[in-house]
């Protein structure tokens, strides 16, 4: 009894105490996951996040003028941790940035009732994209569909036509997010979509998975990996000789350490991806003057060269723009989470906008609306040279009237699943 | 003190097999209840009921579960999560093809499936016993969790593969879903578990407990006296699988909101093992006990440094906390082997002859 109560007045002192108010800054929290199978992959775009949101508050003074407290919740890539993260924070965020599906996919009905915007840029439900139903989600500037629609357009549908495709995923929400669209697509070009799925336990040793690629021989494989799946998978095809310029990766598979194991014999492995690190980028200056020298920063320099650090400021600087659109929308600084949810809206990213960010090329322009949550920018197609991933394409655009029918479609059934679901009916 | 049992006269048998024969012990039973039932839902907050008071409640229903099966009547199981997802799936399917039905029904008839599914992967603990045991109902654990992966119907041909729990009403009032408050989730919680806890005193107490305690100790001696070893290792799979395929639907529809197949994966039935051992096997009370230290201690911890302006990162946090749990759950096994429950009743009895021990 004693320990009963004692556990909960600590609790219940935790819990005032935990969400007290903070008075002239922006909580933005980020559920990071720094520990755990993923943190490999974690750590870089983490770092990233954090160093620009700190640049921003050493250099400008937050955004508008308030400070930006972009504090971590680490989760572990724990969907269980993700859950107890966003009821940790939800109370005084702005935002929530939850950075894995299956936490995304748990915490999206619930944002639909609390009424807080979910930002999940590049991963997350792709028909989130969908405004009209998913009021209160984000995942700007593209969504997975649009990375596999993207990566079929690369290879192109006169490659593809008759040929077969092995699909190597995680077998995990995440890895099963493109099926839809690959499926329907095998169906329109008439290629073989062969799905072969990694369980969270096999991630390490694939050679089951390349044993069945080796016998089955594919044309080309497409990967939806993450976290220690990456890695083992490229050494698989390193082992077994599979030609890697006809691997291709979603941009989450596309990591320099992983690439790094294996060194040159990497050569030509691809990677779609709508960010691209730009080392001479004057904000990576900025970055370097106010938070790397002031110590501020978790980096080092070969990681901030990466793939995943420049993207993890594209993300970071997706969301400032919310948060700018919605200061100028509203008039104030001290936006609420609605604002947000406008200035999330109504983001317009233009190449002027990039310029003045000094971010040129590190991701391709979009535009948000009320409808479109996504943004749709497009991509890159990225090729591990030996040592580094460079860009080998033209900004690659996902095919818009594939995948938007396919959204509408998808979000319908799952407003009705979920009735009564709030839909937005200002917007058209 | 405070357990003087002097004046307390026992004047028939029935007075003396109470369930509480220590009037003491009755009082602080109303009072924690008077706390679960009032004092908790007026207090608690959001982030309360969803991180301490739902998911203690839930994991110790789990552990309660096994705890019949492994403590009670001694077979050692590692497919409690195999368990608790059947019974999640089984609620979810049932609610889905009959959206009308009460949830609180399906939730307590998907134990139905789990009791089912558990007794005929119980089959094999008439034949092996121990370790060998284990290793069977670990091909449970795997077996089951393949399935949840591969049998698209199960979660209705979702492109996740994952299940999401629709929003549900009862009288009204929604109990399960997003729409659903905190609040009305932990009341159904607490209603459940708190029957359910009631069933397993009483089960274990009578003619089935003594049973399944017979065959634990020495089961050849227990088949010697008569005692059907079959029934009663199939009663305790099924008894067991029941209230963990509750537990499992609880897990899902009052706390989670979704659920993919590979939650249900061996960590969860390791965590629930470590609940009923750390708790103390063979006891009711060990199972709460158990749970607030492995469910709701990690918890309050994390929120300490924030709450005590300690300024560390979050991962740093995470990384003292599982070295803090650890080192509790050496420290607490090191005082008492068997587990929290004999620890709480070494106290009782210490304070019962305070301030004359013999």
């Amino acid at each position: 009894m004693r320990h009963l109560t004692r556990l909960a007045a600590v609790a219940a002192l935790g819990a005032v105490m935990g969400t007290g108010v903070v008075a002239q800054e922006l909580f933005a929290p980020n559920l990071s996951y720094r520990t755990g199978p993923f943190a490999a992959t974690g750590i870089p775009l983490m770092n990233g996040q954090r160093d620009y949101m700190n640049m921003l508050n050493a250099r400008d003074g937050g955004i508008g003028g308030v400070k930006i407290n972009f504090e971590e919740c680490e989760t572990g890539y724990s969907t269980e941790k993700g859950v107890e993260c966003y009821e940790k924070t939800k109370g005084q965020a702005i935002v929530t940035q939850p950075w894995s599906t299956g936490i995304t996919l748990q915490v999206l009905p619930k944002t639909n009732v609390d009424e807080i915007p979910i930002l999940a840029p590049g991963y997350g439900f792709s028909p989130m994209a969908d405004g009209k139903v998913f009021q209160w989600a984000f995942n700007t500037p593209a969504s997975y569909w649009d990375a596999a629609s993207m990566m079929l357009r690369y290879i192109g549908d006169e490659n593809l036509k008759g040929k077969k495709v092995a699909f190597l995923h995680l077998d995990h929400p995440f890895g099963k997010e493109p099926l839809p669209l690959l499926e329907k697509k095998a169906a329109d070009i008439g290629f073989e979509l062969l799905p072969i799925p990694v369980g969270l336990k096999e991630m390490q040793n694939q050679s089951a998975q390349w044993l069945q690629i080796r016998r089955e021989r594919p044309d080309y494989v497409i990967m939806w990996g993450w976290g220690a799946m990456n890695a083992g998978a490229i050494t698989e095809a390193v082992k077994t000789r599979f030609p890697m310029d006809k691997m291709i990766g979603v941009w989450w598979s596309g990591h320099d350490a992983d690439l790094k194991i294996v060194g040159a014999d990497g050569k030509g492995y691809k990677s779609i991806s709508f960010s691209y690190p730009v080392l001479d980028a004057p904000v990576m200056a900025d970055i370097k003057k106010y938070v790397v020298d002031a110590g501020d920063s978790l980096s080092n320099e070969e990681e901030m060269q990466g793939v995943f650090y420049s993207r993890g400021l594209v993300i970071s600087m997706i969301l400032a723009e919310g948060i700018k659109a919605a200061q100028a929308h509203t008039g104030k600084a001290e936006i609420s989470a609605s604002d947000l949810r406008w200035g999330l809206e109504n983001l317009n990213v233009t190449d002027a906008v990039l310029a003045d960010l000094g971010m040129t090329g590190m991701v391709p322009p979009f535009q948000t609306t009320c409808a479109n949550h996504t943004g749709h920018s497009g991509g890159w197609m990225l090729e591990w040279d030996g040592e580094k991933f460079v860009k080998v394409s033209d900004l690659l655009q996902a095919e818009a009237e594939v995948i938007q029918p396919l959204e509408a479609a998808t979000a319908a059934e799952y407003a009705t699943a979920n009735a009564p679901w709030a839909v937005s009916e200002t917007c058209n | 003190m405070l357990y003087r049992t002097a004046g307390q006269f026992k004047t028939s048998y029935e007075a003396d097999q109470a369930l509480f024969p220590v009037r003491q012990d009755a009082i602080l039973l109303g009072v924690i209840l008077a706390f679960a039932w009032v004092i908790f839902p007026l207090t608690a907050s959001e982030f309360t009921f969803q991180t301490l008071l739902i998911p203690i409640l839930i994991y110790a229903l789990a552990a309660m579960g096994l705890n019949i099966l492994t403590g009670y009547a001694g077979q050692l199981s590692l497919g409690t999560a195999a368990f608790m997802g059947v019974g999640a799936y089984a609620c979810y399917k049932m609610v889905t093809i009959m959206p009308w039905m009460n949830p609180v029904v399906a939730i307590m008839l998907s134990g139905v499936f789990s009791a089912g599914v558990g007794v005929a992967f119980g089959i094999p603990s008439l034949r092996i016993k121990g370790f060998y045991l284990a290793i069977a109902t670990l091909a449970a654990q795997f077996f089951l969790v393949w399935l949840f992966e591969k049998w698209a119907w199960l979660y209705n041909y979702n492109a996740s593969g994952a299940i999401q729990v629709p929003n549900l009403e009862m009288f009204g009032v929604y109990v399960a879903g997003p729409q659903a408050d905190s609040m009305v989730q932990y009341y159904v919680v607490l209603a459940i578990v708190s029957v359910m806890t009631m069933l397993c005193i009483n089960l274990t107490r009578g003619n089935l407990g003594r049973t399944w305690k017979a065959t634990r100790d020495v089961d050849i001696a227990a088949e010697l006296i008569g005692i059907n070893l079959m029934k009663s290792k199939l009663t305790a799979f099924m008894v067991s699988s029941y209230v963990v395929g509750v537990a499992g639907a609880l897990f899902v529809f009052m706390w989670r909101g979704a659920a993919e197949p590979n939650l249900f994966d061996i960590p969860l039935s390791f965590r629930i093992l470590f609940i009923a051992i750390i708790g103390g096997l063979g006891s009711i009370l060990g199972n709460y006990l158990g749970a607030i230290l492995i469910v709701g201690l990690p918890v309050v911890l994390g929120t300490l440094p924030a709450a005590l302006g300690i300024p560390i990162a979050s991962s740093t946090v995470e990384h003292i906390n599982v070295m803090m749990v650890g080192g509790l759950i050496v420290f607490f096994l090191i005082i008492e082997p068997h587990g929290l429950a004999q620890l709480w009743r070494l106290i009782r009895e210490k304070l019962i002859i305070w301030p004359f021990p013999h």
